[in-house]
């Protein structure tokens, strides 16, 4: 049974409290390693990294502002079956789901793994991140007062005159909770300590005594779900009410050059070898000059219309709606709400939520005998 | 251009993918049993219609098809067990995917005709020109008029794009 527990922080520091878990951890021989993100660059951003002890815990901030990458795909490089070494995964929720459906597509084993989920307020872009510390000049004071003020859902982080707004796929983000990790950490509406989630065993074996959740935590659980959900819909209203045929797909994507940083950024874009990658979409000279003969006008690169509705097509049921996709768009193209709009519809058909059960298979490998298009 | 072709001597070109074991049997069943059917059907033979994947569908789409059939054994008859229930999976993803954008999904045709049903192939292929004759010219099938005529009213709106500030 999951055990709730509360982790007191010395002078507010929460960075100490979270570091001297892990320690604990890691004494304990829960986890042999651990995969977190750690401030590099002076703190002006966060990486993930892959440490194997208590020497390296210094900097280390499971809650990141920041998501350089959607760690599902880093976790599917550590784990393994046949080991007796465990690794520690530091995943916030959209990672978590994104490793469930990894699992399904036989591309992630959790075997070896002990997921350590976080309860998450949203990240923000990499470069405005960077550029609020620089100007702060105390890179952690910085981290530290902004963390307490979107955990404590003082602000949304979403306003026009917000000094930093979050990823628009974190404004939009109403499954910011996982409940299927090993241990859940979460400072949402916990003032300055640290609210543990994890088994009556294990935290026995960690010494940790059992508490309530303080009721600040609930209120700020619920009061940032309703606000999420309600401008989640809102947001997929406005979409469908903007599209209305093609164009307006093409409006979207009027800047793209099919450079696949989308694609590479996607932890469900399953193939192992994108069939956009291959030598059927670079074709030598006379077939494309051939196909401008036909077309007219041939918009270069070509296919770009192609590999949207077809990444669309592949990725909706899975998707888990990270936004990697419109964070590695090196022109900014709105691709978060295109991707969760369209995934939002087929899952709803469905009735399928990705990352959410494992016993679940995925939509594409199975069917039900009564069903309609 | 082809918006301009007057509709009532428009000739829809359908591409229909159709499985070996049914669909294409029946297509063939209708030829050898002389039923007439208009020839604005260009058929590509598959192993299954569930090894259709949507990638081809689009890309007939938006390569000058009016509208795409595929074409699968009848439910439980399938010759690999499951592969027209995947296939029918895979259409759900397709029409609520395009449905999801504004694009017209009544163009992507599922049928389930059997091998010893050539008149059923015909009768769908009939029907299937006549839908097609009322919808038009597919507006998907110049690509680069669609870039063209894009209108650039999205304006991303500040919840869906804060990078764009």
């Amino acid at each position: 049974m999951k055990v709730n527990s509360i982790l007191k922080s010395e002078n507010g520091d929460i960075f100490e409290t979270v570091k001297s878990f892990f320690t604990k951890l890691f004494e304990e021989g829960v986890i042999d390693y651990l995969l977190v993100p750690q401030r590099i660059s002076e703190g002006k951003t966060l990486t993930q990294t892959l440490i194997k002890g208590v020497d390296y815990l210094d900097g280390v901030n499971p809650f990141s502002p920041v998501m350089a990458i959607n760690s599902a795909k880093l976790a599917s490089q550590v784990g393994i079956a046949e080991t007796d070494k465990k690794v520690g995964v530091v995943l916030k929720p959209c990672e978590i789901r994104a490793l469930i459906e990894l699992v399904k597509l036989n591309q992630a084993k959790l075997d070896n793994l002990v997921i350590i989920g976080i309860d998450c307020a949203g990240t923000f872009e990499i470069e405005q991140w960077a550029k609020l510390v620089e100007e702060s000049g105390d890179a952690i004071a910085k981290e530290t007062e902004v963390l307490k003020d979107i955990y404590a859902g003082k602000t949304d982080y979403a306003e026009e005159d917000a000094p930093i707004r979050l990823r628009s796929a974190c404004q939009i983000c109403d499954r910011f909770t996982h409940d299927k990790a090993d241990i859940t950490l979460s400072i949402l509406g916990m003032e300055d300590d640290v609210l543990v989630k994890l088994e009556d065993e294990l935290a026995a074996k960690l010494g940790l005594e059992a508490a309530e959740a303080p009721s600040s935590h609930k209120d700020v659980l619920e009061d940032m779900k309703n606000a999420r959900t309600y401008k989640r819909e809102s947001a997929f209203d406005e979409f469908r009410d903007k599209m209305q045929s093609m164009n307006d797909m093409a409006d979207i994507l009027a800047t793209c050059t099919r450079c696949y940083a989308c694609q590479t950024a996607c932890p469900i874009c399953y193939c192992r070898v994108c069939f956009f990658r291959t030598e059927t979409f670079s074709p030598e000279p006379a077939r494309i000059l051939r196909w401008a003969d036909k077309e007219g006008a041939l918009r270069m690169p070509t296919e770009i219309l192609l590999y949207h509705l077809t990444r669309l097509n592949h990725v909706a049921a899975s998707c888990v709606g990270c936004g990697m996709c419109e964070s590695s768009c090196a022109r900014g193209i709105p691709l978060s709400i295109l991707f969760q709009s369209v995934g939002n519809e087929v899952q709803k058909k469905l009735e399928y939520i990705p990352g959410m059960n494992i016993d679940e298979e995925l939509p594409v490998a199975t069917f039900k005998q009564e069903e309609t298009i | 251009m082809s918006n301009q072709i007057d509709k009532d001597n428009f000739e829809p070109k359908i591409v229909a993918f159709l499985c070996h074991w049914c669909s294409y049997k029946a297509a063939d069943l209708a030829g050898t049993s002389r039923l007439a059917y208009p020839t604005n059907v260009r058929t590509i033979r598959t192993m299954c219609s569930g090894s259709v994947d949507p990638v081809y569908i689009i890309k007939a789409l938006l390569d000058g098809a009016d509208g795409v059939l595929v074409g699968g054994c009848v439910l439980g008859d399938c010759h690999y067990q499951s592969g027209n229930y995947k296939a029918r999976r895979k259409m759900i993803i397709l029409h609520a995917q395009l449905r999801a954008l504004g694009i017209d999904e009544d163009r992507v045709w599922l049928r389930w005709i059997s091998a010893s049903d050539g008149v059923m192939f015909r009768d769908v292929i009939f029907e299937m020109v006549e839908a097609l004759k009322a919808k038009g010219p597919n507006p998907m099938k110049n690509p680069w008029d669609i870039w063209k005529s894009a209108k650039g009213g999205w304006k991303p709106k500040t919840i869906n794009s804060p990078r764009g500030e």
